[in-house]
């Protein structure tokens, strides 16, 4: 199916899913204004939001099966199955989210309303972002999405660590903000254009002129803020530890989302001919990612920090697979993000459980011996650490197995070895939670026995770990699809060739 | 019985048969009681023992390619297979896998204590692994189930292992990872590089043995990357150090598991995989001097190592370091004869220092301790127990007439002839064997009874013969009459032998050039 993108109906059948959710969240936002003093309100909100998504998904998969393509140059909007791919990533995070939230506001008596709302419009806002064709939508995308963000990390508002959190967010953000701002303002000093497909089409073949190069650096350098790449990390353990646990989730997997699949447009259409300019930088970035993300996770003592430093880590592993610039590569970025989201969807799920008023202060020790009085709970979350630490069977190894297959089809040899070996370090912090909850005796049994797991959490939970595994042992339809969506990003050679 | 065995087409879901059973077996395990948990995996594992036993007459001893392979698409779109098969060298690590599992069991009866069904479920998982590892023909395959097997062990050994359980299992999980993680990176540009040059991609071994040669100047790392993740499982010094805590601290099945099977994973990747694949490197000289070198060191190393440990199963443990270091001898000795005899070997040491294994942790149920010293003179308390230990150690230490002197003398005959130095020096390993076991063997069980704890021991029971007379008569059994083994190990010997001088293994033959470097 072609939609001309020119025409008012093309564009807004193009844009279905996107205008869907927004004026869905306006409605939950109605409704919220009306019906917003008990716990009951609170959940009904959260399960419109929920059909919410379940209605964008719905004008999603239109667009996906009928096999949407622009007529013509894409404007402003791509119209191909890597943002369709992206987009469905972030609503099924952000349905993940809603749910690890309805029980969790309950208890943490966070009722105020807005908070759905909130993520809906930060999820309208990321799929903006990825499947922006356009600097300045993806821009706009990326402002929509953070200024939510920022207001729910600061959601726990009498809570001092969750305003920090917030209050660092915001800062950090702006700066970000202003970075990939100037670097669109360079790049469309050197082409006149924001397009992205017109960019890549100027660069094609020549040289890069000085001001290009600035621009695409600081892009580089605003991506590299909103993935939390090192040495841009520095906001985001305390922003992760200090936010409500359900909003950690959704940042550590939405925000990364988008944001990756941003950058992997941006380099892969607007760049593809600076690759010999990128592609140190990527690895650069990556490279410090993972080795100091895992390190510095290695001494933490809290849960909820420790998967924060492992998070940038896994930013790092992303990085890996953006580097390559093809598309395995981008294929294998689309794959592990799955991957990555449903295993932290999960573990996040079991932090908020475990932690009654406070999370920030689950250490190991709080969970030794669990597996003895919550049996489910703790084989749970030891797959979640297994699959992020990319054990065979868990579709976090599955994950990581396409990232070092995509590196090595290119011949690259030093960033698989260094993902590998900085995995082994991993093991020294995801092993030690395993051992904790299995061979450890537990400090305080009634505590854990009468920890709560919200029906709606423990549902979400459920499917994740469902989907790992399975997809871990049988990941031929997953696989298939990634690599087909990642396909109509990149097998044009010359960036023109889109047309 | 081959015509049993073909009537019921035994040959096509046999090895199918022996992955899922165990997995199966899970499933009544867990969801039964505590109580019922042992008896459950006694069942299954008698089971998967029955059933493997037809391997033995479904073998074509005659032939030394793989036999009884099958496949099924996985993945694809990577040219990933789930395809197994066995020859003469897997096929006996499978049966000595299946064996030593319903032995195990039954060791666990009394002293597995808490947690019962847990236990009896990660064992079968790890027999799924086990067996899984020896008959894996795609390297994604072998890679899932070399990794996979780490988990029920490192729950095994961490949860219901010693005092120093935790260190011991997480030191023995980061090391083999460490090992495993590099060899995946190797496999992945194995099977791209192949794929590039043939235009296949696939994982499958038969299609990356026939085309390795093409790897050319990759070679060298990627057998690097093969052979530390061996070296570190089989161990090799100096890479041995996770082995004495493992071993110590795993709880007696664990011990036995580790010890009889998974460190001839380590020796069984070398003979499969490592060597197979890059003969060019891996018996240059420089390696071969330097593989040769590590495993006499091993030989020595171990043996002294062990003489001066006061904790038996420390002893054991260490004298496991010596004997895999004749098995390397014998793998870098490169003749039928020596390749043979690092099979017998790998076979021997698993029966014996299992059994050793087993009658320490009988010992120590009765009296909680595992000092040498704590014990004298129970020959006269406990003589059936002193019998058997004896005999055990007598084929630990090679004695004529038991089963570990084949392999031992088979090795060293086959290495004499490329290395009369280095099999020289290996040699004084058995006399070092000699010592340090028949020292123990004194302190423990002759001497003067003079602690009066010891008088109160109670001979083996009716469950304990029952662990322990397969193994003696297994013992003797392959000492006596170890021809009908090794003329199954031969040709896959002799295919392993062929296959690494055709690529130019010139290291044996004294030979300076390699025809294959460059050529292609």
């Amino acid at each position: 199916m072609q939609l001309d993108l020119s025409t008012p109906q093309g564009i807004t059948l193009g844009l279905l899913p996107e205008i869907l959710l927004s004026g869905w969240a306006l409605v939950v936002l109605l409704v919220a204004s009306w019906r917003h003093s008990t716990a009951e309100d609170s959940r009904l909100a959260g399960w419109l939001s929920l059909a919410g998504i379940a209605v964008s998904a719905a004008g999603l998969a239109w667009l996906w099966v009928n096999d949407a393509t622009p007529l013509g140059l894409a404007q402003m909007m791509a119209l191909d199955p890597f943002r369709y791919a992206a987009a469905a990533l972030i609503l099924l995070s952000t349905a993940g989210a809603i749910l690890l939230s309805l029980g969790y506001l309950e208890r943490e008596l966070l009722l105020a309303p807005e908070y759905y709302p909130l993520l809906l419009l930060s999820a309208t806002g990321m799929m903006f972002m990825a499947g922006a064709e356009d600097l300045i939508v993806l821009f706009l995308g990326l402002e929509v999405m953070s200024v939510a963000v920022y207001v729910l990390a600061g959601y726990n508002r009498a809570n001092a660590w969750s305003s920090e959190a917030a209050l660092k967010y915001f800062l950090i953000g702006a700066f970000a903000s202003g970075f990939l701002l100037y670097g669109i303002a360079l790049a469309y000093g050197a082409t006149g254009t924001t397009n992205l497909s017109l960019i890549g089409a100027q660069f094609a073949g020549g040289q890069l002129s000085l001001m290009a190069e600035l621009g695409l650096g600081l892009l580089l350098i605003g991506f590299a803020f909103k993935v939390a790449a090192v040495p841009f990390h520095m906001w985001a353990p305390d922003v992760y530890d200090g936010a409500p646990t359900p909003v950690t989730a959704f940042m550590a997997t939405g925000v990364k989302i988008a944001a990756f699949a941003g950058l992997v447009r941006v380099l892969m259409e607007g760049f593809p001919a600076a690759a010999s300019l990128w592609q140190p930088v990527i690895a650069g970035l990556a490279i410090a990612s993972m080795v100091v993300g895992n390190l510095i996770a290695l001494a933490q003592r809290t849960l909820k920090r420790m998967l924060a430093y492992s998070s940038i880590a896994h930013a790092g592993y992303l990085l890996v697979a953006v580097w390559p610039g093809t598309r395995l590569g981008s294929g294998a970025v689309l794959l592990y993000l799955a991957a990555y989201s449903l295993t932290t969807i999960a573990s996040f799920g079991f932090l908020a459980a475990l932690g009654r008023h406070g999370e920030r202060t689950v250490t190991f020790d709080d969970i030794a011996g669990l597996a003895a009085n919550r049996p489910w709970m703790a084989l749970g979350l030891s797959l979640c650490m297994l699959s992020l630490l990319g054990f065979p069977g868990t579709f976090g190894f599955i994950g990581k197995w396409y990232i070092i297959s995509a590196l090595i089809a290119e011949g690259q040899m030093i960033l698989p070895v260094v993902l590998v070996v900085t995995s082994v370090i991993s093991a020294g912090y995801y092993l030690p939670v395993i051992m904790s909850m299995y061979m450890k005796t537990a400090p305080n049994d009634e505590l854990q026995r009468d920890m709560r797991l919200f029906p709606s959490a423990a549902g979400v939970i459920a499917l994740s770990l469902v989907a790992v595994l399975a997809l871990g042992i049988w990941p031929r339809e997953a696989l298939d699809a990634a690599v087909k969506s990642a396909g109509t990003l990149t097998q044009t050679g010359t960036p023109v060739a889109r047309q | 019985m081959t015509q049993l065995l073909d009537s019921i087409h035994y040959d096509q879901w046999i090895l199918h048969a022996l992955i899922l059973l165990p997995l199966a077996g899970v499933v009544p395990i867990l969801l039964g009681d505590e109580r019922t948990a042992k008896r459950t995996a006694l069942v299954v594992t008698l089971l998967e023992l029955v059933l493997s036993l037809g391997l033995w007459w479904a073998f074509d001893p005659s032939n030394g390619g793989m036999q009884l392979v099958s496949s099924a698409p996985w993945i694809p779109r990577w040219g990933i297979t789930y395809r197994v098969g066995i020859d003469g060298i897997s096929l006996f690590m499978v049966l000595l896998t299946t064996v030593m599992m319903p032995l195990s069991v039954l060791a666990s009866w009394t002293s597995i204590t808490r947690r019962e069904r847990a236990f009896y479920a990660l064992m079968l998982t790890l027999l799924t692994g086990l067996v899984g590892v020896f008959i894996a023909l795609d390297l994604f395959l072998f890679y899932v189930f070399f990794e996979v097997m780490l988990i029920p062990m490192y729950f095994i050994i961490g949860i219901w292992g010693g005092a120093n359980r935790l260190y011991a299992a997480i030191k023995f999980f980061i090391y083999t990872m460490a090992g495993s993680l590099l060899m995946l990176v190797a496999i992945v540009v194995m099977a791209w590089r192949i794929g590039a040059v043939t235009g296949v991609l696939s994982f499958s071994y038969e299609h990356l043995l026939a085309n390795a040669s093409t790897l050319g100047s990759a070679a060298p790392w990627l057998f690097a990357a093969f052979a530390l993740a061996f070296a570190i499982k089989v161990p090799v010094f100096p890479l041995h150090t996770w082995l004495p805590d493992a071993h110590v601290e795993a709880p007696t099945a664990g011990s036995v598991l580790l010890a009889a099977i998974m460190l001839k994973i380590g020796t069984y990747g070398f003979l499969r995989f490592a060597v197979p694949f890059f003969p060019e490197v891996a018996l240059s000289p420089e390696v071969t001097r330097l593989m040769v070198l590590l495993a006499v060191i091993g030989i020595i190393y171990g043996a002294l190592v062990a003489m001066v440990q006061p904790d038996i199963k420390k002893l054991v443990a260490y004298s496991s370091v010596s004997h895999l270091g004749f098995v390397m001898l014998g793998i870098w000795g490169v003749s039928v004869i020596s390749v043979q005899g690092a099979l017998m070997v790998m076979i021997s040491h698993g029966i014996s220092t299992g059994a050793l294994f087993l009658l320490i942790g009988m010992i120590y149920e009765r009296r909680h301790t595992r000092l040498i010293d704590d014990y004298g003179g129970i020959a006269r308390v406990v003589p059936l127990f002193s019998l058997i230990l004896t005999v055990v150690a007598l084929s630990s230490i090679g004695l004529p007439g038991l089963n570990g002197f084949v392999g031992e003398f088979l090795v060293l005959l086959g290495s004499f002839g490329a290395y009369p130095w280095a099999t020289g020096i290996a040699t004084t390993g058995v006399i070092f064997a000699a010592a340090y076991l028949l020292w123990a063997l004194q302190r423990m069980i002759f001497n003067r009874l003079d602690n009066p704890e010891n008088e109160r021991l109670t001979d083996l029971n009716r469950r304990e013969l029952a662990v322990l007379i397969p193994l003696i008569i297994g013992i003797v059994w392959l000492g006596l009459f170890p021809g009908p083994v090794l003329r199954r190990m031969e040709p896959a010997a002799q295919r392993f032998v062929q296959g690494t001088q055709t690529h130019g293994g010139s290291a044996k033959l004294g030979a300076t050039v390699h025809p294959q470097q460059g050529s292609r």
